[in-house]
């Protein structure tokens, strides 16, 4: 059995220990260690030099009438393994924030667990169709989580979002099928490296390209929050418990992205050139529009739910230039960002855990009481606006690079985002640490132990690590985004 | 002679036992259970019977009854799901007036037409075959006389009913009187030699009007939704799967024996696909605003027939596998989503409201769990049963050019969702009113074990079925 199995076999593990009554939080904890490690052997073991997936499982699974042959074909390149790291490094970050005696434990647990085996499966699997369903897959816990653990107002919140991503889930579907029945029938079938081998030899008329990018760039941006599908987002991050919140933001929502560059733009390019003006125009409406929004909330949830949004802009930017440089930067800023969001909200949770409060007026001067919290959210918020020596500036200024020759005046506009995000982000830092200490506040405690301080700790390091040396990820993302232009 | 009787087993068995259990029941009283208990007892009987003629084939009384694989396998789903109906019916006993063992008996011959409809190749056998079913259904949908819901949908089920049964026969009639013949081989040797013409499209159109109704499809839908909240629930079980695939039985039979020819084809698939683009959007939409679950699950079994006629309407061998598997994932969801029902409606016999599965999962887990499964199979999330169901159809109307009626039933799909998962909402994410647990027999709880794991694996490894279904076809 590959390496890769692995990673989806032990939270599988677990989750059926869960379901044996061993207890939830610590099978949780075991099998999201176990699998940090496991996907940093991966990464040690990984040869940067070797054309071609490595870890490679391919097994035939079912053939249903009118489909070509699905198979579990797994596999690792450099691409996903660095969203494999971000993936095990954000769960067990989120599992060891999450409040012990929960209520319906269990559960919670295997939701968490659920959503990280569905977000590793998505990434790892070379077959559209396992693609399709791990994602799938993670979604379902992800409104459980919300609708059950969420804070007020879950009912809605979580109706909505279900509604929202299901939707988008479905466009995406249809889009894959129209893929498929785009090739010839000897052509057909879900193995995305063949599939991209195919359409490299046998380039597919335009305008039917055109039409199921369309579908594509829906289903997928909707699932990452492309300005105007975004209002599911900041509302869900809101209400959602704290661990689901850095799962799906920092995790999950990677999924679209990373089929926007896995899928549809190897496979379908003349696609991404008919839709490239709108896609500039939409993203510089999740960039500009709502980082303008994001300045106006009045509650740091929210206002992160919106950060996360307007960050989206960059990777679509990235996505949308579709060169080297930028490829590169957009895999490096998918991380960088979903480290650094999943920091974030995991703070954000701290303090409303702590406080009680999540809105600005009512917070102020908490520096004083939390040092800790302060330092991170502090050094989270520095990665966030794009600040040199944290993870997000490496990402970003691949991306500039990358698209600064194609299209210097939509990357001129781009960034001037990073004012935008400097000027929420900032205000944030000032108004939730600084200041005067509001009386109600004077007995609110940091995170004491390092137990505690842990989850807080890999995330902050990882952020270091990265902007330090972006060689840890660039040096195994840049052979194979090489690779993939070598052979267009 | 003989191997015909040996063949017609399930049909010459389930009438028999059926006759034999009326009398005795009439002479020596048994008790209704007992009656219930050995109506299950037929069906594994009638089940057992038909496994030695698995892989028999053959036409019979000169083209009139076929039994092939496929005969086989509709009638196999009949007996799973006339026996789930009588495991429901003995599951609500409290719901239904004692003392009535014909309750439980009438599912047998109900049963016995529909197996006989899975074997039809002659319309006079299918127009018998269907009135079996009709009428019992008749006598099912108003059986609780006392309540005035349930006359009022025995009334409506027996007007539109009988109005349904005179197109069907009119159609007969005209395409009788034109070709000459009522056998299938016949009519589809007529259409080979001579042209189409009106009258033979007019006995046509009414025929699938006939069916519709049996489909429960737009513009035939309306007794639909109020027959299915006047009935007794393990009717409306029974109406919801058994009837509505006894129609399709049919028309996979008519539209791919007798009508098959292009002369034909070109008048029914535009038919075909304007019912199922009709019963897609108007089910899918209709049922949002539903707090009755019965009733919302009547406006979803029209959606369901529309993702059915749509699977039909690709008109080639694809689309006849996606409607067979299509049933067997509605079978498996629509029997665990009732099951729950009735156990609910236990505590709350006036009827149940979505309201009344607020916080479901703490009252019984398991119960939760399998309605959910259900929802979600029926909303045709993936990796359930119902997912693929609704891919194959997709994929087999889209192979067949219908590109518009994909999107449109996609887009439908998709609101559909919003009233499944206004059920899982329900139970998993509201606080009940009061946490009184609810109790199981073990029996049950096996059955929604069953049913609950079968709707994922079945799902997720979705080759057994898919081969048969291929084998069947072959």
């Amino acid at each position: 059995m590959s390496f890769v199995s692995v990673l989806l076999l032990v939270p599988l593990l677990a989750f059926v220990a869960i379901l044996f009554r061993v207890p939830a939080r610590q099978a949780a904890l075991g099998a999201s260690l176990v699998n940090f490690l496991v996907s940093l052997w991966i990464y040690f073991h990984y040869d940067p030099q070797f054309q071609g997936y490595q870890f490679v499982q391919d097994i035939r699974w079912i053939q249903l009438p009118a489909l070509p042959e699905i198979h579990y074909h797994v596999g690792v390149d450099g691409i996903n393994l660095a969203l494999i790291l971000l993936t095990t490094v954000v769960t067990l970050a989120a599992v060891i924030v999450s409040p012990e005696g929960i209520k319906r434990e269990g559960e919670f647990y295997s939701y968490l667990l659920a959503i990280s085996l569905g977000a590793l499966g998505a990434f790892v699997s070379l077959d559209l169709f396992f693609f399709y369903i791990f994602h799938e897959f993670a979604l379902v816990p992800t409104f459980l989580l919300i609708g059950i653990w969420g804070s007020e107002n879950r009912q809605f919140v979580s109706l909505q979002i279900t509604l929202y991503l299901i939707v988008g889930s479905m466009i995406l579907l249809v889009g894959i099928l129209a893929l498929l029945v785009l090739l010839p029938a000897d052509a057909r079938t879900f193995d995305i490296p063949s599939l991209i081998n195919y359409v490299q030899t046998h380039p597919l008329p335009i305008n039917k390209e055109s039409l199921t990018f369309g579908f594509l760039l829906v289903g997928f941006g909707t699932l990452v929050s492309l300005f105007p599908f975004y209002t599911w987002a900041p509302s869900g991050y809101a209400v959602a418990p704290t661990a689901a919140a850095m799962l799906h933001a920092g995790v999950l929502k990677k999924f679209g992205l990373y089929g926007l560059l896995r899928v549809a733009i190897p496979l379908l390019p003349g696609g991404l050139e008919q839709w490239k003006m709108l896609l500039y125009a939409l993203l510089l409406g999740n960039i500009l529009y709502i980082g303008y929004v994001t300045i106006a909330q009045k509650e740091l949830t929210t206002m992160l739910g919106y950060s996360s949004v307007m960050h989206m802009g960059y990777l679509f930017l990235g996505l949308a230039t579709w060169n080297k440089i930028g490829l590169s930067g957009v895999v490096v800023l998918m991380v960088a960002h979903g480290l650094s969001i999943a920091l974030l909200f995991a703070l954000a949770g701290e303090i409303k855990d702590r406080t009680g409060e999540i809105k600005f007026s009512e917070l102020g001067g908490l520096g004083q009481r939390m040092p800790f919290v302060s330092v991170a959210f502090i050094l989270a918020s520095f990665a966030s606006i794009g600040v040199p020596g944290l993870a997000n500036f490496a990402g970003e200024l691949l991306i500039f690079f990358g698209s600064w020759k194609a299209q210097p005046w939509i990357t001129a506009l781009a960034i001037w985002g990073i004012v935008i995000s400097a000027v929420y982000q900032l205000r944030a830092v000032q108004s939730v640490f600084f200041g005067k200490l509001p009386t109600h506040l004077k007995e609110v405690e940091d995170i004491q132990g390092i137990t505690k301080k842990f989850p807080y700790i890999l995330l902050m390091s990882f952020l270091l690590l990265i902007g330090m040396m972006p060689n840890f990820l660039l040096s195994v993302i840049k052979p194979t985004v090489e690779q993939y232009f070598a052979t267009h | 002679m003989n191997t015909f009787f040996i063949l017609c087993s399930p049909e010459f068995f389930l009438t028999a036992s059926a006759l034999v259990l009326l009398l005795w029941q009439a002479f020596a009283k048994l008790n209704y259970k007992s009656v219930g208990v050995l109506v299950l007892a037929d069906y594994l009987a009638a089940g057992v019977l038909l496994l030695p003629f698995v892989e028999n084939q053959g036409i019979f009384y000169n083209g009139l009854y076929v039994w092939d694989k496929m005969a086989v396998l509709w009638k196999v789903f009949f007996l799973i799901t006339g026996f789930l109906v009588s495991y429901i019916s003995l599951e609500s006993d409290s719901l239904i007036p004692k003392a009535r063992a014909e309750f439980y008996i009438l599912p047998l011959l109900t049963t016995a037409g529909m197996a006989l409809l899975a074997s039809v190749r002659d319309f006079i056998l299918l127009f018998v075959g269907l009135e079996i079913v009709t009428v019992s259904f008749y006598v099912f949908v108003a059986f609780q006389r006392e309540f005035p819901s349930a006359l009022e949908a025995g009334m409506k089920y027996l007007i539109i009913g009988a109005l349904a049964s005179s197109f069907l026969v009119m159609g007969i009639a005209f395409v009788f009187g034109i070709t000459g013949s009522t056998q299938f081989d016949e009519v589809a040797r007529f259409a080979q030699k001579s042209p189409v013409n009106a009258p033979l499209i007019l006995g046509l159109v009414f025929i699938l009007v006939g069916l519709g109704f049996k489909a429960s499809a737009v513009p035939f839908h309306v007794w639909t939704p109020d027959v299915y909240q006047g009935a007794s629930t393990p009717i409306t079980t029974f109406l919801a799967v058994g009837s509505k695939a006894a129609g399709f039985v049919v028309l996979l039979r008519i539209l791919n024996l007798p009508f098959y020819d292009p002369g034909f084809q070109k008048h029914w698939i535009p038919l075909i696909v304007l019912m199922a683009l009709l019963s897609v959007v108007f089910g899918n939409l209709a049922a949002i605003p539903q707090r009755n679950i019965k009733r919302m699950l009547g406006y979803s079994s029209i959606s369901h027939g529309g993702f059915l006629l749509m699977g039909l309407s690709a008109h080639n061998k694809i689309g006849c596998a996606a409607v067979i598997y299509y049933f067997f994932a509605y079978l498996v969801a629509i029997f665990a989503a009732f099951l729950v029902i009735v156990l609910l409606e236990k505590n709350q016999p006036s009827g149940v409201s979505i309201k009344d599965f607020n916080g479901l999962y703490q009252k019984n887990s398991l119960m939760a769990w399998s309605m959910a499964f259900a929802m979600i199979s029926l909303a045709g999330l993936p990796p359930l049963m119902g997912f693929f169901g609704k891919l194959m159809v997709f994929l087999a109307a889209w192979e067949s050019g219908q590109h518009l009626l994909v999107i449109v039933g996609a887009i439908c799909a998709a609101a559909g969702l919003y009233y499944y998962i206004g059920v899982v909402r329900a139970m998993f994410w509201t606080e009940p009113e009061n946490v009184q647990r609810i109790d199981l027999s073990p029996a049950t709880k096996v059955l929604l074990w069953i049913l609950s794991i079968g709707s994922i694996l079945l799902g997720f490894y979705a080759e057994p079925v898919i081969k048969l279904v291929g084998a069947v076809l072959s």
